[in-house]
């Protein structure tokens, strides 16, 4: 198991795959013809690091900007200010394909994130196409290597993704994001558009492969459940800013923030007799 | 406990270019008066199949047939589409998952809501707005006089799920179906959401079917259990037998993958049901699980018996047959 120490500023700055600086996204609301543009801040200073072969968790609840803080580490969305840090170097917005190098996404709904007029091999091999790794045959070779390494059977290679199940799209997904053997995995609720028997099968795989690679995770989702059972830290986020971050034990056995215990009651775990728990006197903390 | 719903050998098949789909395979249950049945299992099971076949609001291809399907000792079977309607919202209502659909954009919540009891009953304006009012605060929605004005839109997620629960509320239904209402919900608010309903029922006596997919929530607000699988029944209990004695494998496989506080090992590899669920189109002979299961015997091409254990358990599997003739 991972050591799950939390990142000290004195860690030296070769041990961190992901930094975040004071990030922050503010979106105009426009109003009226003659009043004031409105301003909403989506993330609100986020300053994070990530070790190297690290997991870690971000929860908090829709709208508290889970998605727009991954689009930022994507590059698919400009940061109003703060920067963000790969392995210790500052990122230039405008160089999205050197990015790419490093930090691949897998997105929550398989079903939206595959283009459905390519095959599954024709899928996994653009990223190789588009930054014109080997020949090829060597493409072809390693899109087949790690279509197998994500269990996608031989006969699935040249098929479309309408004709593959959820759990098999995600599979997909996962060969795309990795066949540039990138550092760095943002997964955005990878398994919450899936049945829980397929959620597992894609969790353990995600594991597998971590071991694997040494890849640095950083696992976006609202199951508190999958969240503890993969990770080292977890950051809870509310209303755009970071409220609380530690490691596993420290966010679950004592959380400090009333955010993260309010959020811990209302998960429902199958235990039978507990009922439901009643949240209303610290909703409005 | 007097029965309010008794479905026997209810079919759903729906006819697809490939051949007919067999949505829902002769599954049996019981409600009684003021119980909260939940129906459990993952996509494509039938489960959502089965509350539209209830509410008669299947689609126009639908062939739905059943040995009886029973509510309140009328058999919803021979009634006629008008007369059913006069049962759905009056005697039986429904509540849907998505509560931005559910409630009409162009109309205020007051019109909505009255209207949904002076369709049924004799009653004047003033005294539908005056339990809309009073059935809106139950369901714990602030201002609720003010809120008969406004349209669905100026309302949160959370609150419309509130609206939706008082109006299926409206004419003190005895049934209520609820089709994953919390699912599109954050947990914070479902949890509330839940317990809303959970007091309501034992308020107001309601009889409950509840389907989700979520196990955690079945644990919590369950009295029975039913376990669809591939549009089958495949095991039910009350639920505190369900969690402690879970017999079909289907059933423990769902259970032990899903990672629980306490029980399973963080960073640990999950205990996955291996393969996906089987496609329903054409014949279905034998189990539906067999192909994923791990007891799997040479038994399991034929239909497997449903089995009663004890405690009102019932199991629709060979392993299970063959463990209770051993005792």
């Amino acid at each position: 198991m991972t050591s799950t120490q939390s990142v000290t500023p004195t860690s030296h700055h070769n041990d961190i795959a992901l930094e975040l600086c004071e990030l922050s996204r503010v979106f105009k609301l426009k109003r009226g013809l003659f009043s004031a543009p409105g301003e909403f801040k989506a993330v609100d200073k986020v300053s994070l690091r990530i070790r190297k072969g690290e997991t870690l968790g971000l929860v908090g609840e829709s709208g508290c900007g889970k998605s727009t803080l991954a689009k930022m580490l994507l590059g698919l969305l400009e940061p109003s200010s703060g920067n963000v840090l790969i392995n210790g170097k500052e990122v230039d917005p405008g160089q999205r394909r050197a990015l790419a190098r490093h930090i691949q996404p897998i997105f929550q709904d398989p079903y939206s994130s595959l283009n459905p007029r390519r095959s599954v091999a024709d899928i996994v091999g653009v990223p190789l196409a588009l930054h014109q790794v080997g020949t090829p045959q060597e493409q072809q070779r390693k899109v087949r290597e790690m279509l197998d390494l994500v269990g996608m059977p031989e006969r699935t290679h040249q098929q479309y993704p309408n004709q593959l199940s959820g759990g098999q799209r995600q599979r997909v997904a996962i060969a795309r994001a990795l066949v540039l053997h990138p550092d760095i995995l943002i997964c955005d609720e990878p398994t919450s558009a899936l049945d829980v028997s397929v959620q597992a099968q894609i969790l353990n795989l995600l594991l597998d492969l971590k071991a694997e690679f040494g890849l640095t995770y950083f696992f976006i989702s609202h199951d508190l459940g999958v969240i503890e059972h993969l990770v080292d830290r977890v950051a809870v986020m509310n209303k755009g800013s970071l409220v609380e971050i530690g490691t596993r034990e420290q966010i679950f056995e004592r959380p400090k923030h009333p955010y993260t215990r309010m959020l811990l009651a209302s998960a429902l775990t199958p235990e039978p007799g507990l009922g439901v728990p009643d949240i209303t006197c610290e909703t409005i903390a | 406990m007097d029965i309010v719903l008794d479905v026997k050998n209810l079919r759903v098949d729906l006819p697809t270019p490939n051949g007919m789909l067999h949505a829902v395979r002769g599954i049996d249950f019981q409600v009684h008066r003021g119980e909260m049945l939940c129906l459990v299992g993952e996509s494509g099971c039938g489960k959502s199949m089965t509350s539209l076949a209830l509410m008669g609001l299947l689609p126009r291809k639908a062939v739905r047939t059943a040995d009886h399907m029973r509510f309140d000792g009328i058999d919803l079977q021979t009634l006629a589409d008008r007369e059913m309607a006069v049962l759905r919202g009056a005697r039986l209502a429904m509540i849907f998952q998505e509560p931005m659909t559910a409630l009409n954009p162009s109309y205020t919540l007051g019109d909505q809501l009255c209207e949904a009891l002076r369709t049924h009953r004799k009653v004047t304006m003033a005294q539908a707005r005056e339990r809309a009012v009073y059935l809106l605060e139950r369901a714990g929605v602030p201002q609720a006089a003010e809120r008969l004005r406004q349209y669905p839109h100026q309302l949160s997620g959370g609150l419309r799920q509130r609206v939706v629960i008082a109006m299926a509320l409206m004419c003190e239904p005895d049934l209520i179906i609820a089709d994953e209402p919390t699912t599109a919900l954050d947990v914070t608010i479902q949890a509330q959401i839940l317990r809303l309903i959970r007091e309501l029922q034992k308020e107001f006596g309601t009889a409950v079917v509840f389907i989700t997919h979520d196990l955690g929530v079945v644990a919590r607000i369950a009295d029975r259990v039913a376990v669809m699988y591939a549009g089958e029944v495949v095991e039910s209990a009350p639920v505190a037998e369900l969690f402690a004695r879970p017999t079909h494998p289907y059933t423990r496989g769902l259970l032990n993958c899903i990672p629980v506080r306490g029980k399973t090992l963080p960073g640990s590899r999950l205990q996955a049901i291996p393969g996906v669920v089987p496609s329903l189109v054409g014949t279905v002979a034998g189990c539906a699980f067999a192909n994923r299961c791990s007891q799997v015997q040479p038994a399991c091409t034929q239909t497997p018996p449903n089995v009663a254990l004890e405690a009102n358990h019932t199991v629709r599997c060979f392993a299970a047959a063959a463990a209770q003739e051993y005792v």
